[in-house]
């Protein structure tokens, strides 16, 4: 979108600006929140130990570190019995194919039973709380009133079926409900986990070069630096310099990744001058291993300035931090003091999963702040949601060139578009999973996972807990794929001696 | 010495495989490798470039 109106010289309206930072904010807090409780806590908090605890201990516990209403030993009760029916079925459904038992899990029977409770009670507050983007994006995923030059959703204070004084209040409502649950129960839940766990502060620091594009605009333009997540580049975990982005630097070699380049595999080139030439060389499935000195991977080697560059609500709260951002810097340093931690603990596994609740905490602030921001514009009379200057082909010049930037829940996305008489001559996506998961580059260098990995801590070679620990704390997306898990298939772990 | 291979890892949205070398209880080196083509850059070439926001965000 942004790609796009840059490339046309588009300014978008005040309205559409504001609905486009709501929309992206409550999917950063619902996104972060899912990824929390149901892609990353299992790997940290053992369900089957939960059988172990005493509800009235859990509900002391919960009462200990937040006054969430839902904290009575009943409740516990009843979700202990939930897991009781669940374990002795001996079908563990949404649970199964955990390594339940492992070593690594340190959490006492309680806290494992206060955590999947709110694992439980994560699945509805997100069903509610994402009407917002359903209000504002006729739905839930892929909203669908985006438009080239604003968005596609009237405001009407007259009318029943457009934005008005009810869907506000509504609106407010959600957001209301979004934070409540942020701060009383997600925050609080990381940091009794991360208590238990800070030797993972010293654990998956990987490339220690960080990238954002700043995000959540104050002004109608493409990339405009006027936003209240700022972007810039920390090079090797040095905090006292904030580089500024300059997307020139993006590049992309496919060395080992499965493309065929015109001009040599392992010549980095810049997104506008991207091919996408599919050349698959590995094993023919199934295999046991990838030959990973030659061509491993469909992600490409994506680097900034020639480095590694990880992407994420860490990179964004470190150079945010960094930048000086008053409200992120206060919460960064609450966490690092109830943790007992300094700001060196963030480059880790731990940082990483802790810079996500923190980015969820003040952007969930921030959410009644846009909705105010909207409330006043069409209270002022202002109700422009589109500007359709350059909506027709005939106003756009022969050729056009345009870059959008953004900052996606999960990192860095950058979207570059070649334009030729109306209609698309090429096209890049560099996506937050790729800069993440990129696989080594033509000099050798190691993609931001891989590196993360190196020194990583392995009780048992068959049940690779602790890996997971740290891949899933960037929350991987590789590229948003409807995923099927046969049940009859092969263990997915293999191991070779060697 | 073992190798490990984890794929696929689940819990994320899509396709990764991670294979690692493991010594002395700690792994050595990592290689990760995304197993699945997305290839939309194809899809979008000659598209009006008012679609690709739609097409796009399907990734």
């Amino acid at each position: 979108m942004r790609a796009v109106e840059n490339a046309l010289g588009i300014t978008i309206t005040d309205n559409a600006r504001i609905i486009r930072n709501i929309i992206n904010g409550i999917q950063y807090v619902q996104d972060h929140v899912i990824h929390f409780y149901h892609l990353h806590a299992l790997d940290w908090v053992d369900v089957v130990s939960a059988l172990k605890a005493d509800p009235a201990k859990t509900a002391s516990l919960a009462q200990s570190i937040s006054d969430w209403p839902n904290s009575s030993p009943t409740y516990f009760k009843a979700v202990h019995n939930k897991v009781k029916t669940l374990v002795e079925s001996g079908q563990l459904g949404i649970f199964a194919s955990g390594y339940w038992g492992h070593p690594a899990y340190k959490l006492p029977p309680e806290a494992n039973l206060m955590a999947v409770a709110h694992y439980l009670e994560a699945l509805d507050w997100q069903r509610d709380v994402i009407r917002m983007q359903a209000l504002l994006g006729a739905k839930n995923p892929h909203p669908q009133t985006w438009l080239v030059g604003g968005m596609a959703i009237p405001i009407d204070p007259n009318s029943q079926n457009a934005l008005n004084a009810g869907s506000i209040a509504f609106l407010k409502d959600l957001a209301k409900k979004a934070l409540a649950f942020v701060e009383k129960v997600y925050i609080p839940d990381l940091l009794a986990v991360a208590s238990f766990y800070k030797e993972w502060a010293g654990i998956g620091a990987g490339v220690g070069n960080y990238l954002s594009y700043g995000e959540f605009q104050n002004d109608n333009v493409s990339n405009t630096t006027n936003v209240w997540l700022p972007g810039g580049y920390i090079r090797n975990k040095n905090l006292s310099k904030v580089e500024p982005v300059d997307h020139k630097q993006v590049t992309e070699d496919v060395a080992h990744a499965w493309y065929k380049y015109t001009d040599g595999d392992d010549k980095a080139k810049h997104p506008y001058d991207g091919e996408t030439t599919p050349n698959y060389t590995g094993p023919k499935p199934p295999y046991e291993f990838l030959d990973t000195n030659k061509k491993y991977s469909w992600v490409k080697g994506i680097r900034y300035n020639g480095l590694s560059s990880e992407v994420g609500p860490l990179s964004r709260m470190l150079i945010a931090y960094a930048s000086g951002h008053k409200r992120v810097k206060e919460v960064v340093g609450l966490v690092l003091s109830k943790l007992g931690v300094g700001p060196a603990a963030l480059f880790s596994t731990l940082g990483r999963t802790a810079a996500r609740g923190i980015e969820t905490l003040v952007t969930a602030e921030m959410l009644p702040v846009w909705i105010d921001d909207l409330a006043a514009k069409i209270k002022a009379g202002d109700i422009r949601i589109h500007n359709n200057e350059k909506w027709d082909p005939s106003t756009w010049p022969k050729e056009a060139k345009g870059f959008g930037l953004h900052e996606a829940p999960r990192g860095a996305l950058g979207h570059w578009v070649v334009i030729k008489d109306g209609k698309v001559a090429n096209y890049q996506c560099v996506v937050p999973g790729g800069w993440n998961s990129s696989p080594r580059d033509a000099k050798g260098q190691r993609g931001p996972y891989e590196a993360a990995l190196v020194d990583t801590p392995i009780k048992d070679p068959n049940k690779p807990l602790e890996v997971l620990r740290t891949i899933h704390s960037f929350d991987p997306c590789m590229a948003c794929a409807i995923h099927m898990v046969d049940s009859n298939r092969d263990p997915i772990i293999k191991v070779r001696v060697v | 010495m073992a190798k490990i291979a984890i794929d696929p890892i689940t819990r994320i949205e899509g396709h990764l495989r991670i294979e690692a070398q493991v010594d002395g209880g700690k792994v050595t080196d990592a290689w990760s490798s995304g197993t699945m083509w997305r290839g939309i850059e194809l899809i979008l070439k000659g598209r009006d470039p008012r679609d690709c926001w739609a097409l796009t965000s399907r990734i």
